[in-house]
């Protein structure tokens, strides 16, 4: 399982499922995260704490813990 | 005339501030930040016939509970007073927009949809057929531009019309398998004549399927739902199936998902592809994992810098009018006592909070452009690592930022933090953030103590120092009262945009308006208040007492002056003589000439300037015993001892209590203390002068610290209270904040003492 912390910066990946608690993965539904949908780490924090993933028409900035909810296939 | 109530909903950063604005021309606080909105802000507008009210409620992402804020939202529009909502989408990211629409059209309330940034949209070549959309959604859908004020017109009238009709219920269509199982709920429901009231057969089967629980509580009393139980169930287990999923929540955000796909493919075309590359471009840079930090860092130091810098011209310039106001005013009254009201009440007190007006201007500047531009979510995306050593959150950011400006708007907005423990955390910390009231305290002692080359550093310094406290703070606080779990890191990365420079005067003037409206109310009658208790009771004996005792020295003044007198008089003879004395003895004549004038006038220079400074020091002693017998100095006598051990005298003392009722009142009290107290030397010296005589560096020192950390003002307590809901919490703020100002001020005091 590849999830969305372990993906190269500008890599194209899309979603799969997202495996957060309830509030949380409607959270991140409702910020765009939804099943199949493109997505790509644009940018990284210093210790890499925190990516910004950029998604169709807007961006996210979530912290490594979440992103590893969030499982992906990577673009071929 | 008629009243509409209309409710702004939308996601963050969608533009419904800068719509409500562009309508009305008010002046609602707008920023690009998930949750700047955190108070319901109203705006008026008057058409012909009706006197319109928009209700700019906080955004939100969805109608799930997430932070405090959403809820505020949605417990509005399920339980609040409005006649209509008015559906804010950002048209550059229709999409994500339309999914909080799909909820909202599910309420059952009169709606219209207004398709903000319709500029943007078109520059980026996106376009959207809104009447297509319209008829689809069985809504009105109205493509509007807040910033160039495209569409406005059309969207009142909109909004006018919709009021007027009967709500005509929205089209709202699911998957086929979804909507043939809601049809044989609907069928059933009309076979028994099942009505709630407000709504139609469809919305009560929706209700039903989708589980949501008022509907339930409506129909389960009734006897009807022993029936009616097999056929839901039936029909759950369809869609279950249907779906491949058996979470009611997944099902309905799919079917909301599809349908705002579907819709999309159905209305939008966009002719150039160029998703966000400005805003990636700029992030590029300004969230760099190696230049992201310092280039925040710089920008903060910088506005520190302008702070000070640009800030210091016109404080000159309102200084020296409000001492000439004085002056002059003071001239033309005769009666000792209004003067003293007058000139060392009002005009001291206002005047040197006044004073502070520019550097508050461009503090409250910065801020807006903070907040408008969406460099400060990317601010809570640099700081989140660093944050979260210390138990904060990046979003903390936020409230910590607007505490620069005022603690009261902070604490609300820490309802962006979903986790209370977090938020609490986050609103004990947002004291160490020194408020904008709390400036001028710093500008006035960091321009009494240090040159004016380095002062802006100094400022910087001290707000860096205060944060730093407060990380610390916080850091304690995490391990001991607060322990729990981590709030979950979402945010969304807003587009940068640049505000319009009418938006920032709008955000910067209401800010300014406020200050000076409590300059010229709660601080004129602070200062007054301050001025009498520093003034009564008058005590005539010990004036009396001094003034004879300053007469008395002033008589053996003038005795010596015309001792001096008598002396020059003689040495003009012996020069005289001398120029009629023999030759021979003019090398002795010489030698007592040489002596005579080298000697004389320096002794009596020496004894000249010491009764003059017994004189000085006398007159000092003499206010300083009136002052402590005024009720003021009673006052500042029992909370002496309490200061004493950092180095505060009285005046400083009553200075700090008296900032309890605001901050700015620190400085009108000391402007008032110190101008009583130098009455005689009015040689025009500013409070900052004064303040330079008057206080030693350590004890200076020590009472920025403590001005740094001590309870903020009253009236943010109280806000801190209502938005905590405990008194416990509260209690504690108070004790927290007040142990730990005395300790790291006696501290300052003492290790200052040490190298002094
Ligand atoms: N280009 C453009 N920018 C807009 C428009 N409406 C709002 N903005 C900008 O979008 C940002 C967020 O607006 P705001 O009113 O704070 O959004 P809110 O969170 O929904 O209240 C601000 O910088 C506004 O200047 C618009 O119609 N066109
Ligand atoms: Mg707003």
């Amino acid at each position: 399982m590849v999830d969305l912390s372990q993906i190269d910066k500008n890599q194209k990946a899309f979603i799969k499922t997202i495996h957060a608690q309830h509030s949380l993965k409607k959270r991140l539904q409702s910020l765009g995260l939804s099943a199949g949908q493109e997505v790509q780490v644009v940018e990284t924090s210093l210790q890499k704490n925190t990516i910004k993933i950029a998604l169709g028409f807007s961006s996210v900035a979530l912290r490594l813990d979440e992103a590893k909810t969030v499982e992906v296939e990577l673009a071929s | 005339m008629k009243k509409i109530t209309i409710a702004l909903v939308g996601q963050p950063n969608v533009g419904k501030s800068h719509l409500a604005n562009a309508i009305s021309g008010s002046n609602l606080k707008i920023g690009n930040f998930a949750g700047v909105t955190v108070e319901k802000a109203t705006a008026k507008l008057r058409t012909d016939d009706y006197a319109i009210e928009f209700i700019d409620l906080p955004g939100l992402y969805s109608l799930e509970d997430f932070s405090a804020d959403e809820k505020v939202t949605k417990e509005f529009l399920k339980k609040g007073d409005y006649d209509l909502i008015v559906n804010v989408l950002d048209s550059t990211n229709l999409e994500r927009n339309l999914m909080l629409t799909t909820e909202l059209l599910e309420l059952n309330k009169k709606i219209v949809l207004a398709l903000n940034m319709d500029d943007e949209a078109v520059k980026e070549g996106i376009n959207i057929n809104a009447q297509n959309m319209s008829k689809i959604l069985s809504v009105p859908c109205i493509r509007v531009s807040s910033k160039t004020k495209y569409n406005i017109e059309t969207l009142v009238d909109t909004i006018i019309d919709v009021h007027e009709k009967a709500l005509i219920p929205s089209k709202l269509i699911y998957g086929s398998e979804v909507e043939d199982q809601l049809q044989t709920i609907a069928r059933f429901l009309e076979e028994k004549h099942f009505t709630i009231e407000g709504l139609s057969y469809r919305q009560i089967a929706v209700g039903l399927l989708w589980q949501k629980r008022e509907i339930y509580a409506i129909v389960h009393e009734h006897p009807l739902y022993v029936e009616l139980q097999p056929i839901l169930n039936n029909a759950l287990g369809h869609v279950y199936m249907y779906c491949q999923c058996d979470e009611i929540d997944e099902v309905i955000h799919r079917q909301h998902a599809a349908f705002a796909k579907g819709l999309c493919t159905e209305v939008l075309s966009v002719s150039k592809i160029k998703a966000q590359s400005v805003t990636q471009k700029i992030d590029a840079v300004l969230i760099h994992k190696f230049l992201g930090l310092p280039i925040f860092v710089f920008l903060m130091w910088a506005l520190f810098q302008l702070t000070f810098t640009l800030g210091q011209f016109p404080m000159d310039w309102i200084e020296s009018g409000f001492g000439w106001l004085g002056e002059t005013l003071g001239e033309t009254i005769d009666n000792e006592a209004l003067k003293s009201l007058i000139v060392d009440g009002i005009i001291a007190g206002v005047g040197s909070v006044l004073m502070f007006l520019p550097n508050i201007i461009i503090l409250f500047l910065g801020i807006a452009l903070l907040e408008t531009t969406g460099y400060m979510s990317r601010a809570a995306f640099l700081l989140d690592g660093f944050f979260h050593k210390f138990g904060l959150h990046g979003k903390s950011f936020v409230p910590l930022v607007t505490g620069f400006g005022c603690s009261v708007p902070a604490y609300m907005a820490a309802r962006t933090l979903k986790n209370k423990k977090d938020r609490l955390l986050t609103m004990f910390i947002i004291g160490f953030m020194s408020c904008g009231a709390r400036l001028p305290v710093y500008v006035l002692f960091a321009g009494a103590f240090f040159d004016e080359s380095i002062a802006g550093n100094v400022l910087f310094a001290i707000y860096i120092f205060g944060a730093i406290l407060g990380l610390i703070a916080a850091k304690i606080l995490r391990v001991t009262a607060f322990k729990g779990e981590d709030e979950p890191f979402v945010m969304e990365m807003p587009k940068y945009r640049l505000p319009s420079l009418k938006l920032l005067w709008f955000m910067v003037y209401s800010k300014s308006v406020l200050y000076l409206k409590k300059a010229g109310t709660f601080i004129l009658l602070a200062s007054m208040l301050i001025w009498f208790i520093s003034s009564y009771p008058k005590n005539d004996v010990i004036e009396e007492e001094y003034g004879a005792k300053i007469e008395a020295l002033q008589a053996t003044q003038e005795t010596q002056a015309t001792d001096k007198e008598a002396l020059t008089a003689q040495k003009d003879d012996t020069a005289q003589a001398q120029e009629t004395a023999p030759s021979d003895d003019k090398v002795a004549s010489a030698e007592a000439d040489k002596e005579a004038p080298v000697a004389d006038p320096k002794e009596s220079a020496e004894e000249g300037t010491s009764v003059e400074d017994q004189i000085a020091a006398l007159e000092n002693e003499k206010h300083e015993k009136i002052m402590e017998q005024t009720y003021l100095g009673m006052a500042g006598k029992a909370v002496e001892p309490f200061f004493a051990p950092l180095g505060f005298d009285w005046k400083m003392g009553v200075a700090t209590l008296s900032g309890l009722a605001a901050k700015e009142v620190i400085v009108s009290t000391l402007g008032v203390l110190y101008a009583l107290g130098d009455e005689v030397s009015e040689d025009d010296a500013s409070l900052r002068d004064i303040i330079k005589e008057n206080i030693s560096f350590a004890s200076a020192m020590a009472f920025i610290v403590f001005v740094m950390v001590y309870l903020p003002c009253l009236a943010a307590t109280a806000v801190f209270y209502k938005e905590a809901e405990s008194l416990k919490h509260t209690v504690l703020l108070v004790l927290f904040t007040f142990a730990t100002a005395w300790v790291l001020a006696f501290i300052t005091y003492r290790v200052l003492l040490l190298f002094a």
